[in-house]
């Protein structure tokens, strides 16, 4: 173990499955074991539904029909479409905030860090719903500050704002995760070459920071395919092909037609997912070699520091404004109708419907640590080590984000509810769902992470004799914080929030908050729906607060040593 | 050394955790039902006194309903609420081993598309002799619980505002006044929805209904998804007037005091019946508590109880009253429904409203 692995014993050692590591193998396999019982075969469960017919024979009647039907095809190209802007415009939006907070000597740093990840610890119809009580017919803004009547906001732009609204801070979390990683003394010697500060953001911190970006392409482009909340609020005659498949499925009992529509939605992941590997592969991006380094000198050109300031405000107040809409509703009579102060839906919560609040959080509080460290060992075995099907599992964890919600709720279902793996009505089955579903940003920032990071750091841990788990608990994870820390909040974050692929999951024990906000708004008790997520952003935060010091506590050491 | 120690410590805690995460998780997909404990116990006791259940009518109601259900009886339910359609798709892909053992509420379409797909237990109750025929089902999977007719929910802001006068009939939703401001839901996605397309149908006659459809088309800001949708429109002045059953747009208006002006359209309306079943194979012990639940709530107490919930949903038992103030369907002029034709010929209809009047986007 002391030696170096590159003689003949390295070789031999790979050759075996349970090598000179059979711990590390052994967790490939049951991470694999995983992947194959929570992601493929509730997919396949899927598949099969979509080419078969009642009698469960082979027919491709449902392909046929969806196929035949230009509709569909126009739904694609909508979300495709949708998806695509979405995603470009979110980039803009988190490089800006990425950039400014890691580099720009800016005020209120904190506050805006702050904002730039609100967005998305909110469950996203809240700013569907804020969109209609502000640019509405009846909209405070539309309506009562400029008197416009019969204003239209249903189909793409609201979509456009809403969505850029909900998925730029993962683009953010993405980014700042490596742009921190970037070691500064790459950036310096640039500048001491001589070279000025927009030529180096040119030629050194863009060209660094491409894996972050092809990840946050790719996650909010993903996002934004299978968002459904959204687009059933806002859409209009604007249809996408994940609310199609909701109504096929829902509306019309088709669950042949909507699989099939399902999978129609995993091509352009597939096709985004190659893109983004084949783009950024065969790259070098190692800033990270273990050499002396030091904190960053902290960018306080006036011209760059206010305009960042001013992009960052920019947007900070219209965020500030949807969720100001959120917390006036809560405190509210009748939304829109009845502006008189209460308190009435915050009683509401803690007398009636505690319940399922207390149930939501202690399902993601089982979910997010097991999901945030799965995911950081699968990006470290892929990027670190050489296995079959190395890529497969990459792939594979990334699968179970990009199908629509209501599609894994029946995948789900279709899977566990006979022996031997018999999940429905548990907790189990939702926390499962959970880890599942919420894994691809921690591995996705964790991958764009280590890919900066020299081997050789590693390297000369193993070589000095601590095992690869060691190297992972005190190098690696270390090393990778942020991307640790941006994958434990989000896994958490989409678990307090899920909405499509938990409401055919709940049972009567294991009833979760964003069900009961749902059936708020379906009776249109927007207040105590606003109530409900002002408690559950504020329980959020809290617990982002913990997770934040918790990983700051684990990864402290790493700095004193 | 101590806090190497400590290191090593808190490493093989992290990983027995993650080790055990996985082993402890696979012992439970392996042969022993441990995942669900509640189960067994179940399945010996011959008789339990809880009842499990979905739900599509609104929370409130629901609560109102199971209290006095288990004043009533002693039996506790579990319930989760969801919308029919859910349901519906849960039921179906739960169908191997079902999680709940009644269905309660939502359109009696669904009951009946869940029935012809061998999803429910047939049974009925003693209290059906008292429930007028054209609202029972034929083939007994489901019984009827409660009515509620087609009505147009009018924002009363909008309409005081403007000064015009409120909708009394179907022709008067074609009135150039309101352009873009009728909502109704799509009938590929909405019961609702496809009620009023095929009250339309059954009121004019098909070509005449269709070309009625193409006409209001004009008036329409947006087809919605959801069948409750349009009343919420309405209520939050999205639209001026929004189609949908009267109790979806009592039950906003009651519950919650949005200014909403309920109108029947003087030509003629249909109905939805709302219905409740047995989920077939559900879970065992629960049969007969079921049972007892659909006695119950077929039963005149119960049938009146939507005065107390405030939804006013016509009682169907001939001996419980109407909730005081509530517009019972022989106030009205309704169309004699019926809804076996409206399921046989519902993916024709729906097929024929898509490709001719709601693919071409309005404005």
């Amino acid at each position: 173990m002391k030696n170096d692995d590159n003689g003949l014993r390295g070789k031999i050692a790979k050759l075996n499955p349970f090598g000179k590591e059979p711990l590390v193998t052994l967790v490939i396999i049951t991470i694999f074991i995983f992947l194959f019982i929570f992601i493929v075969y509730p997919l396949y469960k899927i598949l099969i539904i979509s080419v078969t017919d009642s009698n469960g024979k082979l027919s491709f009647e449902a392909i046929g029909s969806v196929l035949a039907n230009k509709y569909y095809l126009q739904s694609l190209m909508n979300s495709l479409g949708l998806a695509l802007a979405v995603s470009v415009i979110s980039l803009f939006v988190g490089y800006i905030f990425a950039y400014a907070i890691t580099r720009v000597d800016m005020p209120f740093k904190p506050f805006f860090k702050m904002m730039a990840t609100l967005p998305i610890i909110s469950p996203p119809f809240v700013l569907s719903l804020s969109m209609i009580m502000l640019f509405g017919r009846n909209g405070l803004i539309t309506n009562k500050l400029f008197g416009l009547e019969n204003v239209n906001i249903y189909g793409f732009n609201s979509l456009l704002v809403v969505q850029v609204l909900s998925f730029f801070p993962i683009a953010y979390l993405t980014l700042s995760g490596i742009l921190e990683a970037i070691d500064p003394s790459v950036e310096d010697a640039a500048l001491n070459l001589g070279a000025q500060r927009g030529r180096i953001f040119r030629t050194v911190t863009l060209p660094l920071s491409f894996p972050g970006i092809a990840s946050a392409l790719l996650l909010v482009m993903v996002q934004s395919l299978q968002d459904f909340s959204n687009p059933m609020v806002l859409g209009g005659n604007f249809h996408t092909l994940v609310v199609q498949a909701y109504v096929e499925i829902i509306g019309m009992y088709d669950m042949k037609k909507g699989a099939v529509i399902s999978i129609m939605l995993l091509l352009p992941t597939l096709a985004a997912f190659l893109l983004q590997k084949y783009w950024v592969s065969g790259k070098s991006y190692v800033t990270v070699t273990g050499k002396p380094s030091y904190e960053r000198p902290k960018l306080n050109n006036p011209v760059i520091k206010w305009s960042a300031f001013a992009l960052c405000s920019l947007f900070t107040a219209v965020i500030m404004l949807f969720y100001g809409t959120v917390i006036y509703g809560s405190f509210i009579k009748i939304w829109g109708v009845n502006n008189q102060f209460t308190l009435e839906n915050y009683k509401y919560i803690f007398t009636l419907g505690s319940a399922p609040v207390k149930n939501t959080l202690k399902l993601a509080a089982y979910a997010t640590p097991v999901g945030g460290l799965l995911s950081m060992i699968i990006a470290f075995l892929v990027v670190r080590k050489q296995f079959i099907g190395r890529k497969a599992m990459e792939f594979v964890s990334l699968l179970a984000f990009a199908i629509p919600g209501t599609v894994i709720g029946i995948g789900y279902i279709l899977s566990f509810n006979q022996k031997p793996l018999l999940l429905t009505g548990t907790g189990l089955i939702l926390v499962m769902a959970f880890i599942f579903r919420n894994m691809p940003v921690g591995i996705e920032s964790g991958t764009a992470t280590l890919k900066q990071i020299d081997r050789s750091i590693e390297e000369a841990s193993t070589n000095l004799g601590a095992s690869s788990f060691l190297t992972f608990r005190k190098i690696t994870l270390p090393l990778i914080k942020s991307a640790f820390f941006s994958g434990l909040v989000y896994a958490f974050v989409r678990a307090m929030t899920a909405v499509s692929a938990v409401i055919l999951l709940i049972s009567p024990r294991w009833n979760l908050v964003t069900v009961s906000i749902l059936a708020q708004v379906e009776n249109l008790r927007l207040g105590v729906a606003a109530a409900y997520v002002i408690i559950l952003i504020i329980m959020m935060m809290v617990a982002i607060g913990i997770m934040d010091a918790l990983v700051k506590r684990l990864v402290k050491k790493k700095e004193t040593a | 050394m101590k806090k190497s120690l400590f290191r090593v410590l808190s490493l093989v805690v992290v990983l027995v955790m993650v080790v055990a995460a996985f082993a402890g998780c696979a012992k439970q997909e392996a042969p022993a039902p441990a995942a669900a404990d509640a189960q067994p116990q179940e399945e010996q006791k011959p008789k339990s006194d809880t009842l499990t259940m979905y739900s599509a009518l609104d929370e409130a109601e629901i609560l109102v309903y199971l209290e006095n259900f288990t004043k009533a009886t002693g039996i506790k339910v579990n319930y989760v609420r969801l919308s029919a359609g859910e349901i519906m798709t849960r039921v179906t892909a739960e169908k191997d081993n079902p999680q709940a053992s009644i269905w309660f509420g939502g359109p009696s379409d669904t009951h009946v598309a869940a029935g012809n797909a061998g999803l429910l237990e047939k049974y009925e109750s003693a209290n059906v002799a008292k429930i007028p025929e054209t609202y029972r089902d034929k083939q007994g999977f489901w019984s009827p619980i409660y009515v509620g007719a087609i009505g147009f929910a009018c924002n009363r802001d909008w309409f005081e505002k403007k000064n015009i006068a409120y909708p009394e009939s179907w022709e008067d939703l074609l009135k150039p006044e309101f352009d873009n401001q009728v909502s109704v839901a799509h009938p590929g996605s909405s019961g609702t929805a496809y009620t009023i397309l095929a009250t339309m149908v059954q009121l004019k006659g098909e070509d005449a209904a269709f070309e009625y459809m193409k006409k209001l088309h004009n008036n329409i800001i947006q087809y919605t998804k959801s069948g409750s949708a349009p009343a919420k429109n309405a209520a939050i002045g999205e639209a001026a007037i929004g189609l949908a059953f009267a109790h979806d747009i009592l039950r906003i208006r009651n519950s919650e005091g949005y200014p909403i002006e309920l109108k029947f359209p003087n030509d003629g309306t249909g109905y939805e019946i709302g219905g409740v079943s047995l989920i077939k194979n559900g879970i065992a012990g629960e049969e007969d508590n079921a049972r007892k639940f659909i006695d119950w709530v077929t039963d005149v107490q119960a049938q009146e109880l939507s005065a107390v919930t405030k939804s006013y949903r016509l009682p169907v038992n001939v001996d419980s009253k109407a909730p005081e103030g509530a517009v019972t369907l022989n106030d009205l002029k309704t169309i004699n429904y019926d809804n076996v034709w409206a399921g046989e010929n519902r993916k024709r209809l729906v097929e024929k409203f898509s490709a001719d009047i709601a693919s071409t986007p309005s404005n």
